[in-house]
């Protein structure tokens, strides 16, 4: 039995150490020149990672936290100590607060977080396509929603900023189905909010990517990297893969990319139907890296946790290094603001980056190190953090999401209904689909 | 609204029966996004709007009924 597994990304790379285990004769084709795909480390200091695409775990990331034990990679909490800085009021009027939250009317913010927890509730999380009002929730953007249902200014003025932290959306690109969908899939709205109990938890221990690493290690030569795959032509006694180099014949073929990608491969016999819409979105999150010696925010009692109405860093978290090697402020840019940003010059971005953070924590000296993580514009990660579904999307891709086709599997965190859009969805979906293949008659 | 009106509102929000008058919000699973609710719930009821800071400084439902009461008498 043999298998081409198409992407190098946690999903392939899982569907792959899988396969190998169970004596199966498999090949990873990449296109990029390094595994791990939407995970991507940064050296900030030496010695000293961070995270430039996925970066947190919580405890009900089960599959990632057992692969993680496997491979000797340990968690790192969090720290969320200190007041949090807001900027929410216009005029650069940032302040000190204790908490989460920005200091809007917290009745306001209750009002939107039962309505999302409502609407939440209603989906049916395994097929969200068949939930009792899944039509009428198919065909609303989630900013129609908010039209309707939010009444104050202050709820209104937060959700665009919570959909953004949460899923890297402007309200305009999903539907709500999508949305209630997301919550849902990842834990809840509470669980997926929060940092201690949820899922920002940990990170893992010298970045993400060394989990992909870890995998590929273990596969050797059987990952091939600059491999591009373009077309994958099946007949009666198999398929056979046309990338870079070549062509790779198999048994069957595992295709573990977000959807806009998978469609841009030529299949033959052609798929009953694309895995994409018109309206999916690639999903749309640029990281910035602000590096400082040290931690230097927490001395002036501040968790360098701060939300802002206005761009280009929405929020930004402390992610330095458990060693203390470095002080690092990500700064998360999202939904719109992300396009905006991704199209600035890099002198622009870091000039209005920096002009930020000094007014978010006018205490903090220049950053000595500044780097920006571009996803939007990255042609290999059409979806990050995950593909945003746009109306009509549901109904018309969810019940093809995983249906092989002949020979071909689907993995990518895009294919699992539970944790959709995040590392352990993508664990689970190429777990599915290598038991899937090597089940093959 | 009764200190018992208030237990019930706190239970259905950190969805846990294990919730008495003197139950602190955050000792038993609450934080701020799950603070929010209460205070949604609490207007919703009596029309009364409490701050965050409120919920800070009287976390438990027999001192949070008692703050609306101070503030709707
Ligand atoms: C900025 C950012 C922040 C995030 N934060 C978090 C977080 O905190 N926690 C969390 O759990 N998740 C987070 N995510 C999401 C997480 O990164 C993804 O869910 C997960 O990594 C997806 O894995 P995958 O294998 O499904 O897809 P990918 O990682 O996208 O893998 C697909 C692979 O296929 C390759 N490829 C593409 N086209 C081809 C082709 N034609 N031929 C061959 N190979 C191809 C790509 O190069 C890539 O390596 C974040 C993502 C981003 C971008």
């Amino acid at each position: 039995m043999s298998v081409v597994v198409v992407g190098a990304g946690i999903a392939g790379l899982t569907a792959a150490a899988e396969l190998a285990g169970r004596g199966v004769d498999v090949q990873v084709l990449e296109a990029r020149d390094r595994v791990g795909g939407r995970t991507r480390g940064i050296e900030i200091a030496p010695g000293g990672w961070a995270d430039a695409g996925a970066a947190y775990l919580g405890e009900r990331h089960t599959a990632l936290l057992e692969l993680m034990a496997r491979h000797d990679l340990k968690t790192v909490p969090t720290v969320m100590e200190g007041d949090s800085r807001f900027d929410v009021r216009g005029a650069a009027s940032a302040q000190s607060v204790p908490g989460r939250f920005p200091p809007l009317s917290g009745v306001a913010l209750g009002e939107l977080f039962d309505l999302l927890d409502e609407v939440t509730r209603s989906v049916r999380v395994d097929a969200p396509w068949l939930g009792p009002d899944a039509a009428r929730l198919d065909s609303l953007t989630a900013a129609e929603w908010a039209d309707t249902n939010l009444r104050h200014p202050d709820s209104r003025l937060f959700f665009p900023l919570f959909l953004g932290e949460m899923m890297a959306a402007a309200p305009a690109d999903v539907s709500v189905l999508h949305m209630a969908f997301y919550l849902r899939s990842g834990g809840g709205l509470r669980y997926l909010n929060a940092f201690a109990g949820g899922a920002q938890e940990w990170r893992i221990d010298g970045g993400a990517h060394r989990l992909s690493e870890a995998l590929a290690a273990g596969l050797g030569d059987r990952v091939r990297l600059s491999e591009p795959v373009t077309a994958v032509e099946q007949d009666d006694t198999g398929a056979t893969v046309r990338s870079a180099s070549g062509t790779t014949r198999a048994d069957a073929v595992i295709i573990a990319l977000p959807p806009v990608l998978a469609d841009r491969i030529d299949f033959t016999p052609e798929l009953p139907a694309r895995r994409s819409g018109e309206r999916t979105g690639p999903g749309c999150a640029v990281k910035v890296h602000l590096i400082h010696p040290s931690p230097l925010w927490r001395e002036q009692g501040l968790s360098g946790w701060s939300v802002s109405a206005d761009g280009p860093l929405l929020s930004t978290v402390d992610d330095s290094p458990a060693d203390g090697s470095a002080g690092v402020l990500t700064g998360f840019v999202t939904g719109e603001e992300a396009r905006r940003f991704a199209a600035l010059s890099a002198d622009e971005q870091r000039a209005t980056a920096i002009a930020q953070a000094g007014r978010l924590f006018p205490d903090l000296p220049e950053p000595i190190g500044f780097h920006v993580t571009d996803w939007v514009n990255d042609p290999y990660s059409r979806g990050c953090y995950a593909a945003l579904f746009g109306p009509g999307d549901w109904l018309a891709l969810g019940p093809g999401l995983t249906r092989p086709h002949g020979r071909v599997h689907w993995a990518g965190t895009e294919t699992s209904t539970e944790f959709f859009g995040l590392m352990e969805g993508a664990i689970r979906s190429g777990r599915r689909a290598a038991a899937e293949a090597a089940a093959r008659p | 609204m009764s200190r018992d009106d208030m237990v019930e509102i706190f239970r259905r929000v950190l969805e846990t029966d294990s919730v008495s008058v003197d139950s602190d919000f955050f000792a038993s699973g609450g934080d701020s996004l799950l603070g929010t609710r209460v205070l949604s719930a609490v207007a919703r009821a009596e029309g009364v709007e409490l701050s965050f800071e409120d919920l800070i400084e009287a976390p438990t439902p027999a001192a949070l009924a008692d703050r609306v009461a101070s503030v709707t008498r």
